[in-house]
């Protein structure tokens, strides 16, 4: 099936492409013969990582962690704060100023500020994590559920729909698109927001806790062992999003609904 | 006019204001259980928003809207409506835009469903029951729509240029098929059009209306026998009604030569 052919295809050019990377990595410190302290090889990297498993897997899961709570913590209250702010012109008002400032504040200085809050444990992480992607999804729901044509509001409400099933059937549907746009973009950037969190409150666990530490000791095989669990987190959380966005939306990835959604009319018999 | 005593849709001094404009003005209709009535017009004559007021979508500035009787003014749910866009939801499949009426109201259960499917593979939609609209033609798309307003199970059907986006030959195809459901489904249709062609092949009364304000010029019989043929278009009776329409929309502006026939 062309289907899986192409599914075939979008894995390996990445293939290629991490292969032919690490090649020209590998390549470049051979040449130019890189000191280790200052580029560690791809080997030097693997055996850190093998000397060092159990402590990097650690800290991956805790700041995935961190991700994945912060993120979802954030993609739920932004679409909260979405719907409301679309359902009432005042709540608008009086909730943009304070969307815009959220923004404006740099990240770090919003996590110095919550460490004093909200000490050296997850919450503060959560919080971090959750700014970041708060406000590409305000913004983005904001436009999903101002772009329902008018027409197909006015058709629905003929056929005496409520305000609720109008709100279930038509505008939240219609807010999915824009709001996985949103969540793609951010789930790179939450895992940049946890790491900024673990630095400011240098507690012991997550992968950027265990960077920082590396690159202080001027341990660049360490430093770079936790870049790499990095790419890989950034890499699953973007990988997730994609996923969610497949089972929640499948009139974007196929022209029939799945075999076994309810949708699905079963009795083949005659069609 | 021949509306019986008790016509099925009758509207009754329905006005309509927009701030200074007058959309609508006093405007009584009477149609028959089973009559297929067009409304043709120029643009901004207030087609559509009277539909949206028989609809109850807007609340007329005066006057009432009777169904059988009943004064259903401002009231949702007792017609079924389409317009030209086909308004499909792009998220569900054809099949539930079949029965949006009852999934909007928590009712599409398999009964309802099993009518859906049924109406879908009497008119040709069988093998796309499970499909995205976005796998559907513009011809397609339109029948799903159209076939989400007879689920309704109304018997007032209002059609807003429900074919003025196709093009003229799956449009030609569309109104033969409207026919063939128009005389099994037994429904009363109200049809507003732009080509002065489909109303007269289609209906049988023209009511033709004009602008500032919108009101009703006049009502033409069609008195065309049916079933009508395709040669039905090129009868005598037929150019002699389809002048009678040209001549009154077209008599206050006799600079402009008629666009749309
Ligand atoms: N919601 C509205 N607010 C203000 N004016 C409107 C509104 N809807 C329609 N109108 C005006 O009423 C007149 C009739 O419009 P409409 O019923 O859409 O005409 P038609 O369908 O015959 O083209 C037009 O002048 C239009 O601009
Ligand atoms: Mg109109």
């Amino acid at each position: 099936m062309s289907d899986r052919h192409a599914l075939l295809l979008r894995l390996v050019y990445p293939l290629v492409a991490l292969i032919l990377v690490i090649a020209g990595w590998a390549l470049a410190v051979d040449v130019f013969e890189i000191p280790r302290y200052v580029m560690p090889s791809p080997m030097d990297v693997a055996n850190h990582i093998a000397d060092d498993w159990p402590a990097l897997v650690k800290g991956f899961g805790q700041t995935f962690m961190e991700f994945l709570l912060g993120f979802l913590a954030g993609a739920i209250a932004g679409f909260v704060f979405a719907v409301l702010m679309d359902a009432s012109r005042p709540v608008r008002g009086i909730l943009y100023p304070i969307l815009i400032t959220s923004q404006a504040i740099p990240i770090v200085a919003i996590s110095a500020a919550l460490t004093i809050w909200l000490g050296f444990g997850l919450a503060p992480k959560l919080v971090i994590v959750a700014l970041v992607v708060f406000f590409p999804v305000v913004v983005n729901v904001l436009d999903g559920l101002a772009s329902v044509d008018k027409d197909i509001i006015n058709l629905v409400r003929s056929m005496g729909a409520s305000r609720f099933s109008i709100f279930r059937h038509v505008k939240l549907p219609a807010t999915y698109t824009p709001l996985f746009s949103a969540l793609k973009l951010s789930a790179t950037f939450s895992v940049t927001g946890a790491v900024i969190a673990e630095w400011t409150a240098s507690t012991s666990g997550g992968i950027g806790a265990y960077l920082l530490q590396a690159n202080s000791r001027l341990n660049t095989a360490g430093t770079f062992a936790a870049i790499v669990f990095l790419a890989l987190l950034g890499l699953v959380s973007f990988l997730l999003v994609i996923a969610a966005e497949y089972w929640l939306t499948p009139w974007r990835s196929g022209s029939k609904a799945r075999r076994w959604s309810s949708s699905y009319w079963k009795d083949e018999t005659g069609g | 006019m021949t509306a019986a005593a008790s016509p099925k849709l009758a509207l009754h001094a329905v006005t309509q204001r927009f701030g200074e404009t007058l959309a609508l003005s006093p405007t009584d209709l009477a149609v028959r259980a089973g009559e297929f009535v067009s409304v043709v017009g120029p643009s901004g004559c207030g087609k559509s928003t009277m539909f949206n007021i028989i609809a109850g979508v807007l609340q007329p500035s005066g006057g009432r809207v009777l169904i059988d009787g009943r004064d259903v003014t401002g009231r949702a749910g007792e017609v079924g409506y389409m317009l030209q866009k086909d308004l499909l939801l792009p998220w569900r499949t054809v099949l539930d835009n079949i029965v949006l009426g009852a999934l909007l109201k928590g009712k599409a259960g398999p009964k309802e469903r099993a009518e859906g499917v049924a109406l879908a593979r009497r008119y040709g939609l069988g093998d796309f029951i499970n499909h995205y609209p976005s796998a559907l033609s513009g011809g397609m798309r339109q029948r799903a729509a159209l076939m989400r307003t007879l689920a309704m199970h109304r018997d007032v059907l209002l059609l807003d240029e429900p074919f003025g986006a196709l093009d003229s030959q799956t449009r030609f195809a569309m109104q033969q098929w409207l026919l063939s459901v128009w005389e099994r489904e037994q429904r009363t249709i109200v049809f507003v059009t732009h080509d002065i062609d489909e109303a007269v092949f289609l209906s049988d009364r023209v009511v033709v209306m004009s602008p500032r304000p919108g009101r009703i010029r006049e009502i033409i019989e069609v008195p065309i026998p049916r079933p009508r043929p395709v040669s039905a278009l090129t009868s005598p009776l037929f150019s002699t009604i389809k002048q009678r329409i040209i001549d009154l929309i077209y008599e206050n502006s006799p600079a402009l030569e008629p666009a749309h026939v």
